[in-house]
């Protein structure tokens, strides 16, 4: 064991098993659990990882380096939230008008929001960029927080708290605000709880699915565009 | 299947083209997103295996993240610090985002109706 342990510790083909190994089992809990938000596989298998690099005396960096292909796939995914748009462009133009105002709304309140808070409580420059993308899905948030100076990982937390917590009050929230339009309420969701918010939306109803996912998608170009001008002004 | 790969790489490489180039701070991966959503406009036709690729990886965007949140590790002294103001903030600004985003576009929708 104590042979063959230095050569296997810094090899992606030990620690790419780990990871898929810890998350499929995290994903069965979390399909037992019916999908709650709060047993979500990445909430489940994170804090297993950890104690495992921090059993076996692995630095993070080593981790970091022999899984990286995984972390790869997030350009791509994150291309490919164009094509969800594409073939709905015919909802999305239909209501193209009012949908952009709820967007660049709801965009803006999700940054100052979350930025406000923070500043206020003495939050550096460093964290300020972290917390910024909260509401967008996690691939654009990592990239946005390590563009804008901030903590990647942190980030992809911070968006994680924002997705377990908006998949849980979307139902109670929008029917005490009377949203029965399901466009409405799909879209709201999405806007602020990305793929979390998508998924819950499309357990209630397949049109508040997919405008959840078209929410998604546009608030990522949107807070991506509103960083970027904050950023360079 | 590869042509749609392939597309998908394109894409993010082009943008991730451009952000060197123009030296904004928007990510590749985005203006790549961008990219494709434009490419898609102006060609009709459909894409069934584009569809598909895509879909196949934003139903698994949970695994891919993994190895940042193991980081967190690292992070520590940060959390110690910020964690009470990180996690108000995210959840007040959540809900926030939810209730206006709603608003507005109900708002909106009923103009648009009345206007019709």
């Amino acid at each position: 064991m104590s042979g063959i342990w230095p050569t296997l510790q810094t090899t992606p083909l030990l620690w790419l098993a780990v990871t898929l190994l810890v998350f499929e089992g995290a994903d069965r809990l979390s399909k037992r659990s019916n999908r709650h938000p709060l047993c979500h596989p990445v909430l489940l298998a994170t804090p297993v990882l950890i104690a495992i690099l921090l059993a076996t005396r692995t630095p993070y960096p080593v981790y970091a380096r022999n899984t990286a292909m995984l972390g790869f796939l997030l350009g791509p995914a994150t291309v490919g939230l164009a094509v969800p748009l594409w073939r709905n462009r015919a909802l999305v133009r239909r209501a193209a008008g009012p949908l952009l105002l709820a967007l660049f709304a709801g965009s803006l309140t999700a940054i100052a929001s979350v930025t406000g808070i923070v500043w206020a409580f003495g939050g550096s420059a460093q964290i300020l960029a972290t917390v910024a993308p909260r509401s967008v899905t996690t691939p654009v948030a990592m990239a946005l927080a390590q563009q804008l100076g901030g903590i990647p990982a942190l980030a992809a937390v911070v968006v994680l708290i924002a997705g377990v917590f908006g998949a849980m009050i979307a139902t109670p929230l929008l029917d005490a605000l009377r949203m029965r339009d399901y466009r409405v309420r799909g879209f709201a969701a999405g806007v602020a709880a990305h793929g979390f918010g998508t998924a819950r939306a499309f357990q209630v109803d397949e049109l508040g699915g997919t405008f959840a996912g078209i929410g998604m998608a546009l608030n990522a170009a949107m807070t991506a565009l509103l960083l970027t001008l904050w950023a360079v002004l | 299947m590869i042509a749609a790969i392939a597309t998908l790489l394109l894409c993010q490489l082009l943008g991730e083209g451009i952000h060197l180039l123009s030296g904004l701070p928007l990510p590749g991966a985005v203006i790549g997103m961008f990219l494709l959503l434009g490419w898609l406009l102006l060609r009709p036709g459909e894409r069934p295996t584009l569809v598909q690729v895509s879909a196949w990886l934003t139903a698994h965007l949970s695994v891919m993240f993994v190895p940042a949140a193991v980081g967190l590790i690292e992070e520590g002294p940060v959390l110690a610090r910020n964690g009470v103001a990180i996690v108000v903030a995210t959840l007040v600004s959540t809900l926030l985002t939810m209730v206006v985003t709603a608003l507005v576009f109900r708002w909106a929708l009923a103009r648009q109706e009345r206007g019709a």
